[in-house]
């Protein structure tokens, strides 16, 4: 029930910053998901440094969120360097060497994690692209890549933390975005489970970036782990992964959720509809390619 | 030559200027298009339209006669349901490019995506580039030609048609095979490419309908039916019902296809009743000119609405389980008594088009009869997702019923055992299901409302998938439903009880602060006005009848709507068995009924106290079961069992007398 769309620069100067980019491209299909937009965003950070975004909703309870927080930080021993709350959530960047997926985990308990990783932020919330933009500043973002994503909700409510993207909860800078329904969730959840993951959500976008996020710990590139959740996953799906140099997508056998792609020399562009791609290149009539069924690939920002 | 820029331009305001253009005769030229929907929709001259970049979503969707060049690309849904005229797409398309086309020249220079052809009854679809994954999915007729490769699965369940590839064969669709080629064949096909200046020297196959799928080996022996009224009464595990079932399926070994609805007791609006007594006094001698029963459905968002002189509409009966003469009474009827009566699946008449004051066309997945022409001429247009005796399942006509002057109606080959798919090519969620709504819209000028006819299931979740994707209302339909023809285990298993259809669909809207933004027309088991006003309370704006209307035309409830040998002459394609229903004197019948609803919407609205029937609310039910209590929320109250109505029903006979 949703819109996406990802962008990756393979080099510096292409004339378009990718916050402003994912902007344009979900206006420009935001009739497939009025109710929420979200971004997820890759910008490189400090070495050692962690940035991590949550939702702490408003008043007295984000005071109590953000208090608990800092608790699971001193016990962790996460330096605060950085602070912001910006309307019901709370960005932060921290100094941390230990176990990422220990410390995510018990920060989850904290407060509801949207994103944490080195380059990776995640901003989303109820409403349009711009008003989106209008709280968080996503158009300052000028990082070499990002997904993003417009949703109509049926399933659960029209609530920030529902909305996706989807961070892989536990694996740093891994992200995704996803239109379609996985409908052997349960099965695959429960074999993850079992290897010692936990979940934030029931959303079956998690579970794709769970599911991929283990696939890298274990050494399989992105491309690889693409392959196979083509074969594990039942359902009918088109979506977007990045992690912090790479961006990737997967489509389904049955093709039927769509997907289209236009790439040159500066950048590789994929959305749901050709009319997101033309909001890049107003009054151009692009080359564009329709991913074929069951096909995935992948590109790399050049470091 | 008229120029309409997009950059300048809503898609609004570009379409209206396009076709005020094509009614002129000019040529039209579309600058910055930028892959936006819907260009062109609805036209319907003979005109040149040059879209000069790449289009959206149902580029020339919609249309009768014009000739369309895109420079580049197309998105999904080319040319959806294009009568006559052309397309010629420079670059590529994207899925189910000349979906249901009924005689266009669609061509693809490039590639195209998948399941392209879905549903075309006929007309040529020309891909110069390769297919993709399950080409000529379901299509009914036409021809298809591919130069380059096939994709995976061609022709999967394709019931007529041809489809001649020039590049390799990946796979077969399943009930696909390859036949071969006659010389005239290949030369019309050499015509073609000539005329659209395509070079092609390779040699080609012919992919049709294997004609293993698709058909019921054995027929449904008929037997001596018993009526509806026995066949669903007295329960208990063993009965004439149970007997009946386990004989025929000793005969056919498979489930059983009938007409009607589920014959299981289910909780219904007859398991609630008004709280208070009616007030003999208060109903005067004629409550109906004391009521206010003027409503208008479907206005929300700018549309003209339906004027009904009651909250009363008919429900949507396929012309093809339902026969013309049937469809005609109907029609007639629904005219006298100011309501508005629905074509269901299978295309519109012009007998009931005259027939009827308001008449609400209906789209389904197989998009058997759907036109743009049709569409011009109706006062609503529907979007058929399910209904409630079958939701989630397609429609079934038998052999038998399938003339050829249906089949004419509907573009398919006559005879066939047809299956309308349970699904919509072009609608896979509700993102691509806006899409679809606009599509309507646009193509004819957004001046009649747009309905979506819903079989409860997830109402829950459907229902806000409606009021966000702008549906103006909703025609909802419970379990007690009725249908043409069904497997009978869907028809007693599948889906929830009206009322709790309604109860779910006002608690969800209520949860995102929508109710206010659809109107909600209630249907499935309604029998008369008493039942009528219980759907007003629970929050229904308005219901329809079905099953009642055909039951006050003559039909004598056998269930064999199916078979096609209707005695009376309602569910049938045979002449001979047509000739015994008399449209004029069945119509006046079906009036009547009507007006005897009228009365007693009126009469139990009087008699709750209210001048209006907007008036009765929640507050003037209880529930006499504790299911019918725990659905609904109501108050558990079964001393009300029979009360207040006797006095409604000896004044309606009096009235009536
Ligand atoms: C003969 C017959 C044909 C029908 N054809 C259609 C149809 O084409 N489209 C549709 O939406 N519903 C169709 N229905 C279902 C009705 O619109 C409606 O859901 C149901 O009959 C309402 O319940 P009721 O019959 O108890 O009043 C049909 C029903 C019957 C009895």
């Amino acid at each position: 029930m949703c819109g996406i769309a990802g962008i990756l620069l393979k080099n510096g100067d292409s004339g378009i910053d990718t916050g402003t980019a994912l902007i344009d491209m979900l206006d420009g299909c935001q009739h497939r998901g009025p109710d929420s937009t979200g971004f997820a965003l890759y910008e490189s950070g400090e070495e050692g440094q962690l940035k991590l975004r949550f939702h702490v909703g408003s008043d007295n309870e984000a005071g109590d969120a953000v208090a608990a927080l800092k608790a699971v930080f001193d016990e962790h021993g996460a330096e605060v360097i950085e602070e912001e709350r910006i309307a019901g959530s709370y960005r932060v960047v921290v100094r941390f060497s230990g176990d990422l997926q220990k410390f995510s985990y018990a920060v989850e308990h904290a407060a509801k994690v949207v994103s944490i990783g080195e380059s990776l932020e995640i901003v989303k919330d109820v409403g349009g692209a711009h008003d989106v933009d209008d709280t968080y500043d996503v158009h300052l973002f000028r990082g070499s890549h990002g997904l993003g994503h417009v949703r109509l909700a049926t399933e659960s409510d029209v609530k920030p933390e529902a909305s996706h993207p989807f961070w892989a909860t536990g694996f740093a800078d891994v992200a995704i975005v996803h239109n379609g329904q996985i409908t052997n969730y349960w099965k695959m959840r429960r074999r993850l489970e079992r290897r010692g993951f936990a979940f934030a959500t029931d959303n079956d976008s998690e579970l794709i970036a769970v599911y991929l996020a283990d696939k890298m710990n274990q050494g399989i590139p992105l491309k690889d782990s693409l392959a196979s959740s083509i074969d594990d996953m039942d359902g009918t799906f088109s979506f977007l992964v990045s992690t912090r140099d790479e961006i990737g997508y997967a489509k389904d056998r049955l093709a039927a959720k769509p997907m289209i792609m236009f790439e040159n020399d500066d950048l590789i562009a994929i959305a749901s509809e050709e009319v997101s791609l033309n909001r890049l290149f107003p009054g151009r009539a692009l080359d564009t390619r329709e991913p074929p069924p069951g096909s995935y690939r992948t590109w790399s920002r050049s470091i | 030559m008229v120029t309409v820029d997009l950059k300048d331009l809503s898609t609004r305001e570009a379409n209206e200027s396009i076709r005020e253009a094509a009614a002129r005769g000019e040529t039209i030229e579309v600058l910055n298009p930028d892959a936006r929907h819907h260009i062109g929709v609805g036209v319907i001259h003979p005109v040149d339209i040059h879209v000069r970049g790449s289009a959206g979503y149902f580029c020339a969707g919609l249309t009768d006669t014009p000739r369309f060049h895109i420079e580049r690309n197309a998105g999904w849904g080319l040319a959806d349901n294009m009568y006559r005229g052309s397309v010629v797409v420079g670059g590529n398309a994207g899925a189910i490019a000349g979906v249901a086309i009924r005689g266009a020249e669609v061509v693809i220079r490039g590639n195209m995506g998948s399941r392209a052809g879905q549903v075309m009854k006929k007309g040529t679809l020309l891909c110069c580039g390769n297919a993709n994954f399950m080409a000529g999915y379901m299509m009914y007729g036409g021809r298809m030609i591919i130069l380059g490769e096939s994709g995976e699965r061609l022709g999967e369940d394709m019931t007529g048609g041809e489809i001649f590839l020039g590049g390799d064969l990946v796979s077969l669709g399943s009930d696909a095979m390859e036949t071969d080629i006659a010389e005239d064949e290949i030369d019309d096909i050499r015509a073609f490419l000539d005329r659209y200046e395509i070079p092609f020297r390779g040699s080609l196959r012919k992919i049709v309908n294997a004609g293993k799928k698709l058909r019921y080996g054995t027929p449904e022996r008929q037997v001596r039916s018993i009526p509806y009224f026995n066949f669903s009464g007295d329960s208990g595990y063993w009965n004439h019902k149970v007997q009946e079932d386990v004989y025929i399926k000793s005969q056919i070994g498979r489930y059983r296809v009938r007409g009607y609805g589920g014959a299981r007791e289910l909780p219904h609006l007859s398991d609630l009743a008004f709280a208070r007594d009616i007030i003999p006094g208060a109903l005067g001698d004629d409550p109906v000119s004391r009521v206010r029963m003027h409503t208008l459905i479907g206005g929300k968002n700018g549309a003209k609405p339906l004027d009904l002189t009651m909250p009363v509409l008919i429900a949507p009966m396929s012309y093809g389980a339902l026969s013309r003469s049937a469809k005609q009474a109907v029609a007639i009827a629904s005219g006298m008594a100011g309501i508005a009566e629905n074509t269901g699946e299978g295309g519109m008449s012009d007998a009931q088009r005259d027939a009827a004051g308001q008449l609400i066309f209906q789209m389904l997945g197989g998009r058997l009869g759907w036109n743009i022409h049709d569409m011009n001429r109706a006062d609503g247009l529907e979007i058929y997702i399910s209904q409630g005796a079958k939701p989630g399942f397609g429609g079934q006509l038998m052999a038998k019923k399938v003339t050829k002057e249906l089949a004419e109606i509907r573009g398919i080959p006559a005879g066939i055992d047809l299956r309308s798919p349970s699904r919509h090519p072009d609608i896979l969620g509700a993102d691509d299901l806006v899409i679809k709504v606009e599509e309507l819209r646009e193509a004819t000028g957004y001046r009649v409302p747009v309905s979506v006819k819903l079989g409860a299931g997830r109402i829950h979740d459907d229902i806000k998938i409606a009021v966000k994707d702008g549906f103006d209302f909703v025609e909802l339909d419970g379990m007690q439903g009725s249908t043409g023809a069904g497997g009978a285990e869907v028809m007693e298993y599948v889906g929830i009880p009206t009322i709790s259809a309604i109860c779910e669909a006002e608690r969800a809207l209520a949860s995102i602060g929508r109710r206010q933004d659809i109107e909600i027309v209630l249907m499935g088991g309604l029998r008369d006005g008493v039942d009528a006003v219980k759907a007003l309370c629970l929050g229904a704006d308005a219901v329809a009848l079905g099953t009642a209307a055909i039951i006050a035309g003559g039909c004598i409830a056998c269930m064999q709507c199916h078979v096609g040998q209707c005695v009376t002459g309602i569910a049938t394609q045979d002449p001979e068995h047509e000739k015994r229903y008399k449209p004029e004197i069945e119509a006046q019948h079906i009036y009547t009924f009507l007006e005897s609803v009228r009365w007693q919407i009126a009469a139990v609205t009087r008699g709750l106290g209210y001048d209006d029937v907007r008036g009765p609310c929640r507050d003037d039910l209880v529930a006499l079961t504790p299911e019918a209590a725990e659905i609904t929320g109501l108050p558990l109250c079964p001393e009300r069992r029979d009360s207040g109505l006797p006095e409604i029903n000896a004044a309606m006979e009096r009235a009536l007398r």
